[in-house]
């Protein structure tokens, strides 16, 4: 999260916003974020649906799997990496969807 | 008014801290060679003066992407007596962006494990990097372990990015500092350039 946080600055640029999803409610979020310093949205949702639609809710257990997703202006998904977040190689993603999309 | 959010990163939290943690360096290759004036060029990218040879080279941390390399050395007398310094572009992982607030961030959680009580003995303006920076020393104390450390980081910027330098050298409660230590690492700090733009400032 902070790497995206020391990043905003470089999203702004690509025209991306970014969002945290997880499974904690919503007043774990906030002291959460407030401890890193987070200022962009984390949001809650413990019933898990945002986690079964990006196929990330393991059976069984109370957390998300840890994917990064990209999705452009239309709506598409343009991007999904499993894991922690490579911060270079998104920030080049979006600075070439940036690109081609012409000035969105 | 800009246009904003026509593109949406949504990430997926896991709530286990364990997936954020650093991984070991697997890289068979040497991340570094000598210049003929006996500089360190590490990957092309930074060079500076490299300690003397009792210092052992440290990948402390290759995660995330960010650069981070020190160096190591065991002292004489009993546990825990050791020096270790390095370089870090990513302090700690802190997201403040001026020196003062990374400061805050910075000494909230380093050597938070440990937890010290800790002292400020020395907060000054430097020129680091060729830029402005911030030095910061303080002493850690653990009267349970009767262990204590000292250190120093000193916060400097590469583009808009803040970077850190930063040595700690812990000793039993009843040992004494070797200030010799913090010498090499004042030469490695005031040695270190930047030989090319960063990742985010040729973006």
């Amino acid at each position: 999260m902070e790497g995206h946080q020391r990043n905003l600055y470089l999203y702004d640029r690509f025209n991306a916003r970014v969002v945290g999803v997880s499974r904690d409610d919503v007043t774990t979020l906030k002291y959460w974020g407030n401890s890193l310093g987070v200022t962009f949205p984390l949001l809650s949702n413990i019933t898990a649906f945002v986690g079964a639609y990006f196929d990330i809710q393991p059976e069984g257990k109370p957390i998300f799997g840890r994917r990064t997703v990209v999705i452009d202006k239309k709506g598409i998904i343009r991007y999904v990496r499993d894991g922690s977040p490579d911060f270079k190689d998104i920030l080049l993603f979006l600075k070439k969807l940036n690109q081609e999309g012409g000035k969105p | 008014m800009k246009r904003k959010g026509l593109t949406i990163l949504c990430l997926m939290l896991v709530v286990t801290w364990l997936s954020g943690c650093a991984t070991p360096e697997t890289s068979k290759k040497v991340p570094y060679r000598m210049s003929p004036q006996g500089m360190v060029i590490w990957e092309d990218e930074f060079e500076f003066s490299p300690p003397p040879p009792d210092w052992k080279l440290l990948r402390v941390e290759a995660g995330e992407n960010d650069v981070t390399f020190g160096f190591m050395r065991p002292d004489p007398g009993g546990f825990p007596s050791v020096t270790t310094f390095a370089y870090d572009e990513d302090p700690f992982g802190c997201t403040a962006a001026s020196f003062e607030g990374r400061e805050r961030e910075f000494f909230k959680r380093f050597l938070f494990n440990a937890i010290l009580q800790f002292q400020i003995l020395e907060r000054k303006k430097v020129r680091v990097v060729g830029g402005e920076g911030l030095a910061v020393i303080v002493e850690g104390k653990d009267p349970v372990k009767k262990e204590k450390v000292r250190a120093k980081v000193v916060f400097g910027k590469r583009g808009d990015r803040i970077v850190g330098f930063y040595i700690t050298q812990w000793r039993p409660m009843e040992g004494s500092y070797d200030p010799s230590a913090f010498e090499v690492f004042d030469k490695f700090v005031a040695s270190f350039k930047f030989l090319k733009k960063s990742f985010y400032e040729t973006l």
